[in-house]
């Protein structure tokens, strides 16, 4: 069965060339300016990867109790054994994400290594890392930052676009790939932010000079003479995105907004969770921060904190509901967040699973721990798609084995609608239609 | 025998000192090649090597503060460098804050208006490691005098954030 997204046809182009001159782009009420082919199913996507490695049968599966209430709905009890070792949490307010949306209840991370660096490359390119992936360099094949920003009609700005991570290491460079004529050009801005908002970054960046429009046109027009008279231009060209002078300046007073907030405290108990708040929970919140700011088109967020399961099982269950109080509480800011309520997919799925075999470590509960070493159950994931009513099918499960971790990406570019604009052959999965009306 | 020893050693003494007065009383030929006298240093259009992150900071904070960053600072700076994606707003963003700083080592305004030639001079040295051209010169003096509202700190800061400041 072939999975590449049907490139546009020859009559189809055709038809367009010919009836573009005369459909023109339209606004919306909001202001948002579209070209007439961009066709979307909503004008926001939110990425969630429930990352770490979470294996269906404490997440859907609820073996040892409802771990997940914010996704799933109900009360959050805990299998007895591990309950005492269990953080308090409050309920999230609202329906249940299933309710508002469509569960892939047997989704598959169908190929190569369960490693997280592999499955969130997978997540993010829509394409399998069968051969040899550097964590040193950005993924051969193109983010979906990149075919989001190179293929929406107008071209969108980095603005836009944002790739929040948990951690640095390699996830750094998940922001954009070397894939000829994509690339940084195309990327994301990347944040992650339980580094930059911090002490250290309150020290070194939270008192810059201020600068009147005067003083910043001077500055400008000094640094242009400078810039005429070297041969060389700025080293971060291939390396780095850039924004436009404007949004940089947007950006860097967001930034030391958010670093005087953090000293001011404001940081300290954002969600009344008390010591709950974990750094999966502190991501999530920087994401929501980034979402009231910016309203991105497309923002991708990970957690990774249930990788403890590797040497405590207990601890990857009481982590996994901090995933969910926070997926829960993200689509709370969401729906609270003028442009994106109503108008926002969320996505939510793990990069990959665990394995069945527990490993010989036993944790104070006496619950063995577990690892991912590609065995068939580390393969097993979910995948929930949640949106609003008459876009997203409501309440639905899919229980029977569909969809896998490839085709996330195309999913992404129908919502977004530039999934026609993608060329052929680059994007092996496909759309989940059965997520939407 | 000894004897005849210690007349030779004398006459060789003798002889000597008369090589050595005749050639001390020469008069020194000056040769003329034709070509101007010229300082050497560092030519922008050699400089091919951009300046790593570690080095960026290290150097940026010299420049500015006049001491060397301590390995736990510069280790922090090079881990908020790593946070943020667009790597040319965190530079920016860092000299912005190290211009701002209590301790930055810059010349005050009063010094820069008393000698802009001298002020432009020593700038273009101390940051670009080189001397400006004429024009260069001319054109930051100009800038500078026609601008009451730029500020040491506005060139060094603009300076510093230019693509030239990011080679050596």
């Amino acid at each position: 069965m072939s999975k590449f997204i049907p490139r546009r046809n020859f009559l189809k182009k055709t038809a367009l060339a010919a009836t573009g001159a005369f459909v023109a782009p339209y606004i919306l009420p909001g202001g948002r300016l579209f070209a007439a082919t961009g066709n979307r199913i909503a004008n926001h996507v939110v990425f969630c990867l429930f990352a770490g490695g979470i294996r269906n049968i404490e997440s859907v599966g609820q073996e040892r109790g409802n771990l997940l209430p914010s996704l799933l709905g109900g009360a959050g009890t805990v299998d007895p054994i591990i309950a005492s070792g269990m953080d308090p949490l409050p309920g999230t307010p609202g329906n249940s994400l299933k309710s508002q949306g469509t569960l892939f209840r047997q989704f598959r991370y169908a190929q190569g290594p369960t490693g997280h660096f592999n499955g969130h490359s997978t997540a993010l390119t829509g394409n399998y890392t069968l051969q040899d992936l550097s964590i040193k360099e950005p993924p051969k094949m193109p983010t979906v930052f990149e075919y989001y920003r190179k293929h929406s009609s107008p071209t969108q700005n980095a603005l836009n676009a944002w790739w929040v991570s948990n951690a640095l290491g390699p996830y750094p460079s998940l922001n954009f790939s070397t894939y000829p004529s994509y690339g940084a050009l195309y990327g994301a801005n990347f944040v992650q932010p339980l580094t930059l908002i911090s002490s250290d970054g309150a020290n070194a960046l939270s008192n810059p000079i201020d600068l009147s429009v005067d003083e910043i046109s001077k500055v400008n027009e000094m640094r242009n003479n400078f810039n005429a008279s070297f041969s060389k231009s700025g080293i971060y060209g291939e390396n780095a995105i850039v924004n436009s002078l404007a949004d940089r300046d947007l950006l860097q007073n967001y930034i030391k907004q958010q670093l005087i907030d953090g000293v001011a405290g404001a940081f300290n108990n954002p969600w009344g969770v008390g010591a709950s708040m974990n750094d999966d929970m502190y991501n999530v919140f920087f994401a929501e921060k980034i979402i009231e700011q910016f309203k991105p088109e497309l923002l991708v967020v990970n957690m990774q904190g249930v990788d403890i399961a590797h040497s405590n099982f207990t601890q990857y269950c009481n982590n996994l509901r901090k995933a969910d109080f926070a997926v829960g509480h993200l689509w709370q800011t969401i729906q609270n967040t003028p442009g994106m309520a109503n108008d926002t997919i969320l996505i939510v799925a793990p990069e990959h699973g665990r394995n069945l075999i527990p490993n010989t470590i036993l944790d104070a509960y006496g619950q063995p721990a577990l690892d991912h070493n590609s065995d068939e159950t580390s393969r097993e994931i979910f995948c929930m798609v949640v949106g609003p009513p008459g876009k997203v099918q409501q309440n639905q499960i899919v229980t029977q084995i569909t969809g896998e971790s490839i085709d996330i990406v195309p999913t992404i570019a129908r919502i977004l609608g530039f999934d026609q604009d993608v060329p052929g052959g680059m994007l092996p999965g496909r759309i989940l239609n059965e997520a939407f009306i | 025998m000894q004897m005849l020893i210690k007349l030779n050693f004398r006459i060789f003494l003798s002889l000597a000192a008369i090589l050595l007065l005749t050639e001390g009383c020469k008069k020194e030929t000056d040769f003329v090649y034709e070509v101007n006298d010229v300082k050497v240093s560092k030519d922008k259009i050699g400089k091919g090597i951009p300046k790593s992150t570690v080095e960026f900071i290290s150097i940026a904070y010299s420049d500015l503060i006049g001491t060397t960053i301590s390995q736990n600072d510069l280790s922090k700076v090079t881990l908020l460098y790593l946070a943020f994606g667009d790597k040319r707003l965190i530079e920016d963003l860092l000299i912005k804050n190290i211009v701002n700083s209590t301790v930055v080592n810059i010349p005050t305004d009063a010094n820069m208006r008393a000698d802009i030639n001298a002020f432009v001079n020593s700038t273009y040295l101390k940051l670009f490691n080189r001397e400006p051209t004429e024009v260069e010169l001319f054109t930051l003096n100009k800038q500078i005098s026609e601008n009451p509202s730029i500020t040491s700190k506005l060139v060094y800061y603009a300076m510093m954030t230019s693509d030239e400041y990011r080679y050596y």
